[in-house]
């Protein structure tokens, strides 16, 4: 039987990328890119940069300063702001918020740019950038269950201060299942067209023109068209990194910091800087790959059960203020050595924001002991 | 074209027939490090390293419509959508000529097959499963393995039976974190000490010097006994000494040995019988999927 039906298209992706960016512009007044200094943002920057310049207008580079970052990431992001003056507005946002840190248990938070630490920035400000909040104090907006702007919440508030803006993200369905599905789930209707690469988002437009974009095309894309990306990629593409570790993100985050590793080698200054902003830098440097400790996949062998590992993480965390939201979570799940070593990881990675779900499910492992000893 | 239970000296001709007949001007093999084709010219990827940046972007790079893409054994993994395999799709993108080699059609199940499948149709039926595929739409070459797997019964004392019943026991109750396998796999060794007593006793006297085994391990030290993982057989007809938990060391020693039909001693413990009832049980997924294809 025949379920599917498979047609190639004539377009390609780079030509359909083109008419979503025209048709962008056709739309809409104002037109912001979000860029990274990756990849993706890098091709999407690109073809928003030419359609403006094919049409006299000028379209906005919003890149929102981390702070913590690569040095490429920084020439990266200053490359294309200088792409073509005339075409872009800068976008440059260096305002304080905080941003998870997975290195340390005091330093869980980052506050990015925190006043009154202007010497412990990892970088100065600069005067071209956004150096304020765009938007009043007052109406500043928080993600729900945090007490201060966070990377979401800051981003969330800069949109709030448009209305009829489109958004444009180098987001690809291919990255993830959740990517996936983050791009296609809530379709637009503009212009009296339904968007399957768009969702709206408050009174204005998030938009993936490259959704459907494979890596190898982002990768031709930068050939064919000469632009720069990264030296990251080369250093990662010279150490033989596999096709899904070759990523540019954040340095500290508790899905990220494996890229800590590694970054003594491709930018020593960066790390120094590093060392002296956040602590923990240096030890997470020496052991992030050590799958044993962040993965907690062997257990410590003083330990004779996940549960007990997990007990005794939790009777020492060091912050008597987070130790509640870790037990008020776990008392939620079921009691087996499966979600025993998932709430140890979240423990050891300090994840008391709960980015590394855990799947709470019955031990599949009992299961099939209990076969064994029937069938043996 | 998928070319299904073809030995190692059948392939280079095949190869070099497609060549000639579609000036092909370069050729890569890519398979398991057991797995060799000796033709010149062609450069040979080791599976492992197809997911490696270096590898990857490469082969992209230099496979274009006058490349042949061999994959030889290549159905190492059960999951359909593993990173290799979508590795894999990519290169197959890049190119209309590709030959698979694969001994057997499956590891495991007969879902397996869809792996094959997904690259002979340059995947264009990804999302559908076994049941729904439009199996004539890849073309294979199937030459059907019919595997005789014949039962030397071996019979242990009372006292194997008793030590067998307590290491179970101890097993079960030790298992703590570790992998829940290792109690076939280790009953089934200690099995395997019940199955040298009794070969090497009067009543077997199987170990004379003309007779060789193919055994899980090479912990008896014998000489005429080869693992699972010699990558070469040069001395069939093997006696199955021990059946691998694994069943792609079992498909990759018969790719290898060409072996069809062989002995395999089986003691009368519990775990012994379980694991010739998976062996039958996986013959019958084998001739099921055969039926579909052929």
């Amino acid at each position: 039987m025949q379920k599917y039906t498979h047609k190639y298209l004539e377009e390609t992706v780079v030509d359909a990328a083109r008419r979503r960016v025209a048709f962008v512009f056709d739309h809409f007044e104002t037109i912001h890119v979000s860029i990274s200094g990756g990849k993706d943002s890098s091709v999407l920057a690109h073809l928003a940069i030419l359609e403006a310049q094919k049409r006299g207008r000028k379209v906005g580079l919003f890149f929102l300063d981390e702070e913590a970052m690569y040095q490429s990431t920084i020439e990266m992001v200053e490359y294309w702001m200088a792409f073509a003056p005339e075409s872009i507005n800068r976008l440059w946002m260096q305002i304080p918020f905080s941003l998870t840190s997975a290195t340390s248990y005091q330093d869980s938070q980052l506050l990015c740019w925190e006043p009154g630490k202007r010497k412990e920035w990892m970088r100065q400000k600069s005067e071209n950038n956004i150096r304020q909040k765009p938007w009043a104090e007052a109406d500043e907006k928080l993600t729900s269950g945090y007490k201060w702007l966070d990377f979401y919440g800051a981003i969330t508030n800069y949109e709030r201060c448009y209305k009829g803006a489109a958004f444009l993200l180098g987001e690809r369905a291919q990255e993830s299942p959740n990517r996936r599905y983050s791009v296609t789930k809530h379709p637009v209707t503009i212009g009296g067209q339904k968007i399957f690469w768009g969702t709206p988002r408050g009174d204005n437009f998030t938009l993936k023109p490259i959704y459907d974009w494979q890596f190898s095309d982002v990768w031709k894309y930068h050939h064919d068209n000469g632009i720069k990306h990264s030296r990251i990629y080369d250093y990662q593409f010279l150490k033989g990194y596999n096709i899904n570790e070759v990523r540019i993100s954040s340095l500290i985050h508790e899905r990220s910091f494996k890229s800590l590793c590694d970054l003594p080698e491709f930018e020593p200054k960066t790390f120094e800087k590093l060392c002296k902003r956040i602590k923990g830098v240096s030890f997470v440097q020496e052991t992030g790959k050590a799958a044993k400790l962040f993965r907690a996949s062997k257990l410590p062998k003083n330990f004779t059960s996940w549960i007990a590992y997990r007990d005794f993480l939790l009777e020492t965390y060091p912050l008597p203020d987070r130790r509640p939201i870790f037990e008020k979570r776990f008392s939620k799940h079921l009691s087996n050595e499966y979600v025993a070593r998932q709430q140890c990881r979240q423990l050891i990675c300090n994840d008391y924001e709960n980015n590394l779900p855990i799947d709470n499910k019955p031990d599949p492992r009992q299961e099939l002991i209990r076969y064994y000893e029937e069938q043996l | 074209m998928i070319y299904l239970g073809r030995g190692a000296a059948e392939k280079a001709p095949l190869i070099k027939e497609h060549i000639a007949k579609h000036d092909i001007k370069r050729v890569f093999i890519l398979g398991h490090p057991f797995h060799r084709i000796d033709i010149d010219d062609a450069e040979f990827i080791e599976y492992n390293e197809l997911i490696e940046y270096r590898t990857f972007y490469r082969l992209l790079q230099e496979i274009d419509q006058r490349t042949l893409v061999v994959l030889n054994e290549c159905l190492r993994n059960q999951n359909r959508y593993d990173l290799t395999f979508n590795c894999i799709r990519h290169f197959l993108r890049q190119t209309t000529h590709h030959l698979i080699f694969q001994y057997l059609p499956i590891i495991e199940q007969p879902s397996d097959f869809m792996t094959l499948f997904d690259w002979d149709t340059q995947s264009r039926w990804k999302p559908v499963q076994l049941a729904d595929a439009p199996l004539h739409e890849a073309t294979v070459d199937c030459r059907r393995i019919d595997l005789e797997l014949r039962p030397v019964a071996i019979t242990t004392d009372d006292r194997t039976k008793t030590a067998y019943q307590v290491e179970k026991r101890r097993l079960i109750d030790n298992i703590g974190l570790r992998d829940p396998h290792t109690i076939p796999r280790n009953l089934y060794l200690l099995s395997g000490k019940a199955k040298l007593a009794w070969a090497q006793s009067a009543n077997g006297s199987l170990f004379d010097e003309s007779r060789w085994f193919v055994g899980r391990n090479d912990r008896f030290k014998l000489p005429t006994m080869q693992t699972y993982r010699a990558g070469t057989y040069d001395h069939t007809p093997y006696t199955v000494f021990e059946l691998p938990h694994n069943f792609l060391e079992f498909i990759d020693f018969l790719a290898l040995s060409g072996q069809t039909a062989m002995d395999v001693l089986v003691a009368d413990l519990k775990v012994d019988a379980w694991y010739w009832q998976r062996y039958q049980e996986w013959r019958n997924r084998l001739a099921e999927i055969y039926a579909q294809i052929s």
